[in-house]
């Protein structure tokens, strides 16, 4: 595909950015931490190489951001773009836990009443098998949906609707960044081979 | 179905169903399957002419038979014909195309073949609004047609300008459906109903468009509600309550979805609210509105008022995301039910999050030491080769002399190995790929954590090849 190619490049071109930054910084790095910063700077070249400002790539940003340590990389990374993309992932972010939390009390005061209410329905034994199984399909999918929000980065204060379009572009740049992944590790094993060759030899 | 049965004769020149022999007279069998197959047909005169004779066969056999009509207007109505087929097809191409009517479009043609018919002078009854009544064997086909033709007419706004020129006198019988095409309002599956059988009133073909067309100017983006409509409605909803209800709804329903995209599509938006006066269960929709709104019309025997209307619109568009979805998530073609596609779509996420963590784990492997040394390759590469194996999906890069890297580690050697491996695995599903990398994993993590730097130490991993003592 002609975009997802794009795609690829740009999100290889700025991990690769991303890694020299982290690696000049410090020179010995236990095993997790550079994991760590290999993982961060891919997420973080994914969300900017995203041209169009999609939720998640705010909020995985703005998260990077909240860790003292890695908005360092994240500012040099992202570059010229960051003041505006990262002043409203800030704001977002702000927003969005506002939000996150103002739903929370609300459905824990619903849950209490809809106990409530449940036990009432319960009593009226007038349920018919096709609502039964409506309802216990409307459960399914709501416990789903929950499930998605926590995936999808950013996607706790979406409605169903954004949700899975959000769902749709980042299982799209996850794709991509699997991929690039996946042919820098293959390479660097190619490499490492030839060096083993040579060195028995 | 017989419209299935249709369908699949398409291609074959001679097969017809019975329905179509039934209703269309003998005579067409050759001429129809011709101008059906022939989904150009809009630009060639050789079509036209024997189109033209189809046509007027299928209109006439049902009301009378004669036949004599076909060519005799061929001159100027040839050209105007020809026009409006060019016409119809740009529309049946252009138009939005939902599930039904696309099974209708395999015939667009098809449907176009009615279309045309309200130009030439051949009877153009087709019964398609009046199937209660002519057609009392083939319900659901008109159905299909009609919706088909209706939508796909209905979306381009342009066609309204091409009002037939040429007043054509048609026979007393058959001015029925002749307004319907020209319906060019987006919205406007009952106002053409009503219309049309609105031009029953008038036996004239003339005034019938006249009228019909004067409705639909003042229209606009709005509707009117024609207060003769409210009697008539009744009697085309009887005459379609004759034929099955479940036909109509999935028509509705695709000219519903069809009309909420192109409401999305962002031409002036409307909303229609249904009022409670007209019938409620009826599908009229009052013009209330102001402007800025979506453009929603309530399906016949489902509640009205404005909660509900928003509700399914969202239900429809989330219905449309999971389409696009199933597309970007392998697998998931033959699944239907929201939960399970969800389930589906959880359980890829989940496990491409998986695969990031665990390359990235794997390239901290393998470089444990120079990660500078990798960027110097990688940079060095200029990123051609890389991307060219990204594209193949070929892990093989060039060979890159440059790394400096001290020594083999075992780990790394088991991590090549389970890495060929896995290269081959890759082709499959994310799931394998994942069990597969989630199995080696901690093997691999264990080795890892195991010695980070010291070189000497042998891998249980069977590799036989690459044993390197340090």
């Amino acid at each position: 595909m002609y975009t997802s190619s794009m795609l690829k490049k740009e999100f290889l071109n700025k991990w690769i950015k991303g890694l020299q930054i982290c690696c000049s910084s410090k020179n010995k790095m236990d095993l997790m931490e550079r994991k760590k910063k290999i993982k961060l700077s891919a997420d973080i070249a994914m969300a900017s190489a995203n041209k169009t400002a999609t939720s998640w790539s705010n909020a995985l940003i703005s998260e990077a951001k909240k860790n003292k340590q890695d908005t360092i990389l994240v500012s040099q990374l992202l570059g010229s773009k960051s003041p505006l993309k990262l002043q409203k992932s800030t704001n977002m972010i702000i927003s969005i836990h506002k939000r996150v939390q103002c739903k929370k009390i609300l459905k824990r005061s619903c849950f209490n009443a809809g106990k409530r209410m449940m036990k009432k329905k319960k009593k009226n034994l007038g349920i018919s098998r096709s609502n039964f199984a409506t309802t216990i399909a409307k459960r399914l999918v709501k416990k789903r949906t929950k499930v998605l929000k926590r995936l999808v980065p950013g996607g706790e204060s979406m409605d169903e609707v954004s949700l899975i379009k959000e769902a749709m572009d980042y299982i799209l740049s996850l794709k991509v960044q699997v991929d690039v992944m996946r042919s820098v590790v293959a390479a660097a094993e190619v490499l490492i081979d030839d060096k083993l060759l040579k060195l028995v030899e | 179905m017989e419209k299935d049965g249709f369908f699949n004769n398409e291609g074959n020149g001679m097969g017809i169903p019975q329905a179509w022999n039934s209703i269309f007279g003998m005579e067409l069998e050759t001429q129809v399957p011709n101008c059906f197959v022939n989904s150009n047909w809009d630009n060639s005169m050789d079509q036209s002419d024997p189109f033209e004779s189809a046509l007027s066969s299928i209109v006439s056999s049902p009301v009378n038979s004669h036949s004599g009509i076909p060519n005799s207007n061929s001159g100027g109505e040839n050209m105007v014909l020809k026009e409006l087929i060019g016409r119809l097809g740009i529309i049946c191409n252009s138009g939005d195309i939902s599930p039904q009517s696309c099974i209708v479009g395999n015939s667009s043609s098809n449907t176009s073949c009615y279309n045309t018919p309200l130009n030439s002078p051949p009877n153009l009854n087709l019964s398609i609004i009046d199937h209660g009544n002519s057609i009392p064997r083939n319900h659901q086909f008109p159905h299909m047609v009609e919706s088909g033709k209706l939508s796909r007419v209905s979306s381009n706004q342009s066609f309204k300008t091409t009002e037939f020129p040429i007043p054509i006198p048609i026979p007393a019988s058959d001015k029925k459906l002749s307004r319907l095409s020209l319906i060019p309002d987006n919205k406007e599956l009952d106002s053409s109903m009503e219309e049309s059988s609105l031009s029953e009133q008038y036996p004239n073909g003339e005034t019938g468009i006249k009228s019909q067309s004067q409705s639909t100017y003042s229209n606009g983006r709005k509707r009117k509600v024609i207060p003769k409509g409210n009697g008539i409605e009744t009697h085309s909803s009887t005459l379609s309550a004759k034929d099955s209800k479940a036909v109509e709804e999935p028509e509705k329903e695709v000219s519903d979805a069809k009309r909420s995209k192109s409401g999305e599509e962002g031409n002036g938006i409307e909303k229609e609210k249904e009022e409670g006066n007209l019938k409620p269960t009826k599908e009229n929709a009052k013009p209330e509105p102001p402007k800025d709104y979506i453009h929603v019309r309530a399906r016949r025997g489902q509640a009205t008022d404005s909660h509900s209307l928003a509700e399914r619109v969202r239900r429809e568009k989330i219905s449309e995301r999971m389409k696009f979805l199933q597309d970007l998530v392998p697998g998931c073609n033959k699944l239907t039910g929201k939960a399970v596609m969800l389930d589906e779509i959880i359980n890829y996420v989940q496990s491409l999050q998986r695969q990031v963590e665990f390359l990235s784990m794997k390239l901290a492997n393998i470089n444990p030491r120079t990660d500078m040394n990798m960027e110097a390759v990688l940079s060095k590469d200029t990123h051609a080769s890389m991307l060219n194996t990204m594209n193949n999906m070929d892990a093989l890069a060039q060979p890159l002399y440059v790394m400096a890297h001290n020594g083999p580690q075992n780990p790394l050697t088991s991590m090549m190995h389970h890495g060929s491996n896995m290269k081959s695995s890759q082709i499959d599903g994310f799931g394998e790929a994942s069990a597969f990398w989630g199995n080696d994993l901690q093997s691999v993590v264990q080795t890892g954590f195991s010695q980070n730097h010291g070189p000497s130490f042998y891998g249980t991993m069977g590799t036989g090849q690459m044993k390197v003592e340090l």
